[in-house]
């Protein structure tokens, strides 16, 4: 509303383009950012703008009301370290086990099952409905939403097995 | 509780293996509360770990017996953090010192969301454990509230499931809609038994045509069999006539019936059903996937029956005229029915994709037509039309891409059949140039054509499958809204003698999906007669108040109480019957203004609905109209300002005569003149009744007697506008953004028409 719309409009928003500052994890998703400019602004967890589309481009940093402080416009451009330091965050809030092997299916009460080893570990994907849980993106990509709005991905269908194929295949 | 009695609890049954990991963590002499099984280590790997909680601390356990303790007096705070796709549970001690003590998926956020709850009310030692287990108590009977097969709401926690009692058989579920015309497809059936015996006498007449009549002359003959004939073909197309119209009225009520079940299915869903299920693919349902199915119920209800029929009668008539040539014509049989399962397997996830594809088409349609105004406001017509044919161009490519099986496998069968024809031909001429005593010319002229009858039984099993295969598709889809789990009205049939308007939220805690709450732990009453303002940023769950004490959404935690009682046990229908509902953005249906203010009050008489739009200061300008009240509407209210489709939507609220009322911002899209008769027609209705606004300017609010401010789904004040004022808290902070905004606007028009 009125306050957060005037308070937008008056900041400028930062950018971190490249190596413009080093930062320090002090949670497991949690950092302190220290510009070398001497600004130091501490406690951001980077979040993804495009958690679907860009993993690695437009990171926001928000502050622990939940404001952002900046954004890192690309990861891949950001000093291996501080790459690395920032990957780290996001692995540890963003969860979508990427699904390897299927290795079966099962119908059941209305709710579908797929039993896969991803790379978490094995785990069971139980949907209720197959035509709004299951989507296919770019055409090689799928994406589940669980019922407990879990999710998993398959980033490239024509990487999977034969028979992990033939399971999926009936949905897309 | 009685403590004596009392055994742990826990969220999955343990194993002894769990139990001695769980046990070997715990110190002596402690006692076992509660056990929470998760499905990930805190390395986010899958695995089960335990949250174990005992009368001193908790403990998180891993996989391989490595635990974690924090006793109940070192913890200040503790909370569940959602990230995405999985949550944390955290503890803080009283210097802010953060511990991630155990990591979980969403499948179990909510027992964590208790057990949170559960250690603070431990550290603050104000209450007994088994007074705070009872937190932890509620969330798992509210999770026995769900099927464990199927994730479905129960009737009530630990009732059997009525979804997963029925076994989903495509025919068991659509049978019911067979039931009530069955009598009439017996008929059609009778019928059909007599033109398909009436249809095996052609090839034996022109047996006797071949061998009898025309060798010796017989003119008498010739008419005889010609007569027969006639008859035949009369008997054969007149009884086919009526059958035909008889299925065709049973086939249109089929669906009719079949459209109505979905219809009024959807009508009573949930919103969530909505929130994650386009418009598009609902109106495909209900056009498209109820005439396969239908179609598909007269082919097995008839044509199975007519088509086995004719195949044994065939058989039976062959076998009789010559066995071995008989065997030959079956040749192809095998071929065919190998050939209609390999089809069936290849062709049943096209259909899926070719569904997939056209509900993203009609997706398109049912968004951007109604949006015609934006799409042309912003010069965007040729990217809807780019954007339409890629869709378009995808439902191409999958179609083509089943055609090439749908349209390969009958070709093939015909080829089949015409191959095995041409082996009786062949053999069967032969026999007769070779040994006419043996088979005559007669004999095989009948004989190929009851070939080529008993093939067309053949064709149809081999084909039977690809609409098997097609209905099965559109059947799930069906099954999706007509199984889907209705709006919960528990309370059905439960009516208050009279509605106060006596509201209390005790604890309300709810999210959308899983992964973020938007609302927690909110708590305030409202008195009878109170108007109440909610006011709040963007985003901070004002309207979400507003859409849980409509009940559009039941799942949340806590309770809402409207005069003492649980809204959740209150007859759906006689809860919303009370209840007045302003939107931003009211929705007028494709009627005349007359019907769209007596809508949901369809008895109201003139005089009343004349009141009411004099009420609502929509009487003016609606009788200012060439077909006043019975302008008809265009989609979505077009023809009318949007001052006045509010105004139209308080006359259907003061028709509706409710005892509470909610108004959701609805003054904010229109201007200055209009917001002030919209505000007096609001002042109108809402005198002696309870009223909850939300609005966005604070000015709107002048007349509420409480004030509740909303931030990040929590209340961060209430009480009287005075009060709140003297606070100089956040509500005071918005009145001087508003002041101010206002001052700037008034200062603006001046300089305008200065």
């Amino acid at each position: 509303m009125e306050e957060n719309e005037h308070t937008e409009e008056a900041r400028e928003r930062i950018y971190i383009n490249g190596d413009e500052a080093r930062f320090e994890r002090v949670d497991i998703t949690t950092v302190d950012v220290h510009f070398f400019d001497g600004r130091v602004i501490k406690g951001l967890e980077p979040r993804r703008l495009f958690p679907m589309t860009g993993v690695s481009r437009y990171i926001t940093l928000l502050d622990e009301n939940g404001d952002e402080a900046a954004i890192i416009r690309n990861l891949d451009a950001l000093p291996e370290r501080e790459r690395e330091v920032v990957s780290a965050c996001l692995d540890e809030y963003y969860h979508i086990p990427r699904v390897t092997r299927i290795t079966g299916r099962s119908e059941k009460f209305g709710v579908t099952k797929f039993f896969c080893e991803t790379d978490r570990g094995p785990c069971t994907i139980e949907l209720r409905n197959i035509v709004h849980q299951i989507k296919l993106t770019y055409g090689i990509r799928v994406l589940f939403l669980d019922n407990d709005d879990n999710r998993y991905e398959i980033p490239d269908i024509r990487r999977l097995d034969k028979k992990s194929r033939a399971l999926l295949d009936d949905y897309l | 509780m009685d403590e004596s009695s009392f055994e742990y609890l826990r969220s999955e049954e343990l194993g002894e293996d769990a139990l001695l990991l769980i046990n070997s963590a715990i110190y002596d002499g402690e006692r076992l509360m509660f056990v929470i099984s998760t499905d990930l280590n805190k390395k986010s790997r899958y695995a089960v770990n335990y949250f174990a909680a005992t009368d001193t601390a908790v403990y998180s356990v891993d996989e391989v017996g490595g635990s974690e303790r924090v006793q109940y007096d070192e913890i200040a705070r503790a909370y569940v953090k959602r990230d995405y796709g999985n949550a944390i549970f955290i503890t803080e001690d009283a210097d802010g010192g953060r511990r991630n003590f155990i990591r979980f998926s969403y499948k179990t956020a909510p027992l964590f969301d208790a057990a949170a709850q559960f250690c603070e009310t431990m550290a603050k030692g104000d209450t007994g454990i088994y007074e705070a287990i009872g937190i932890v108590e509620a969330a798992l009977e509210r999770r026995r509230g769900y099927c464990p097969k199927c994730g479905r709401a129960l009737p009530r926690p630990g009732a059997e499931c009525i979804y997963c009692q029925s076994k989903h058989k495509l025919v068991g579920k659509v049978a019911k809609y067979i039931l009530p015309h069955k009598y009439v497809l017996l008929v059609c059936l009778l019928l059909s038994g007599i033109t398909t015996a009436t249809a095996m006498l052609p090839p034996y007449m022109t047996k006797t045509l071949v061998d009898d009549v025309l060798p010796h002359g017989d003119k008498n003959g010739l008419g005889t069999v010609v007569i027969i004939l006639i008859f035949a073909y009369v008997l054969q197309y007149g009884i086919g006539l009526c059958r035909s119209y008889m299925l065709r009225v049973v086939g249109d009520k089929i669906v009719r019936d079949l459209r109505s079940d979905v219809y009024r299915r959807a009508q009573f869903l949930p919103m969530k059903f909505y929130d994650k299920t386009s418009t598009g693919s609902v109106i495909n349902r209900v056009s498209g996937d109820t005439s396969t199915i239908q179609s598909f119920m007269l082919r097995v209800t008839q044509e199975v029956v007519v088509q086995a029929f004719t195949l044994v009668g065939i058989v039976v008539i062959m076998m009789a005229m010559n066995w071995r040539l008989t065997l030959l014509s079956l040749i192809p049989v095998p071929f065919v029915v190998v050939g209609a399962r390999i089809f069936g397997k290849k062709i049943r996830p096209y259909y899926r994709k070719i569904w997939r594809r056209w509900s993203a088409v009609t997706s398109i349609l049912t968004d951007s037509l109604p949006g015609i105004r934006v799409v042309k406001s912003f010069t965007n017509e040729r990217e809807a039309t780019e954007n339409f044919d890629r869709y378009n161009d995808e439902w191409l490519k999958t179609d083509v891409r089943s055609a090439r099986i749908t349209i390969a496998f009958p070709q093939i069968v015909s080829f089949l059949i015409t191959m095995g024809s041409l082996l009786i031909w062949a053999i069967g001429g032969r026999l007769v140039i070779e040994d006419p005593t043996f088979i005559t010319a007669g004999d095989l002229v009948a004989f190929i054509s009851y070939t080529s009858m008993f093939y067309a039984p053949v064709t149809f099993f081999a084909n039977f499958n690809d609409s098997y295969q097609s209905a099965l598709a559109a059947a799930e889809r069906i099954l999706d809204i007509i199984d889907a789990e209705p709006e919960n009205n528990a309370g059905e049939g439960k009516k208050l003698d009279h509605m106060d308007g006596r509201i209390e939220f005790r604890h309300v805690t709810f999210s959308f999906d899983r992964s973020k709450k938007a609302l927690s732990d909110i708590n305030f009453v409202i008195e009878p007669g109170d108007i109440v303002g909610i006011v709040g940023t963007t985003g901070s769950g004002k309207s979400t108040i507003v859409n849980l004490l409509m009940r559009f959404y039941d799942g949340y935690d806590g309770q809402i109480l409207m005069d003492g009682v649980d809204i959740r046990e209150i007859d759906m229908e006689y809860y919303r019957r009370q209840i007045g509902y302003v939107q931003q953005e009211p929705m007028m249906f494709h009627d005349t203004i007359f019907n769209n203010i007596s809508y949901g009050t369809p008895e109201a008489d003139v005089d009343a609905v004349i009141h009411a739009a004099d009420v609502a200061n929509a009487h003016g300008f609606i009788a200012r109209m060439p077909d006043a009240y019975d302008t008809v509407l265009g989609e979505r209210g077009t023809g009318l300002s949007g001052g006045e489709r509010q105004r139209i939507s308080i006359a259907r609220a003061v028709l509706k005569n409710p005892s509470v009322l909610f108004f959701d911002e609805a003054t904010a899209s229109v201007d200055s003149e209009t917001e002030s008769q919209i505000s007096a027609a609001i002042e109108r209705l809402i005198s002696g009744r309870t009223t909850i606004m939300i609005a966005h300017r604070l000015s709107t609010l002048r007349r509420a007697n409480k004030i509740i401010v909303v931030d990040h789904g929590e209340i961060l004040e209430m009480g009287t506008p005075e009060e709140l004022l003297a606070r100089g808290g956040k509500y005071k902070r918005l009145c001087e953004i508003q002041a101010m905004s206002d001052r700037v606007n008034r200062d603006r028009e001046k300089e305008r028409f200065d």
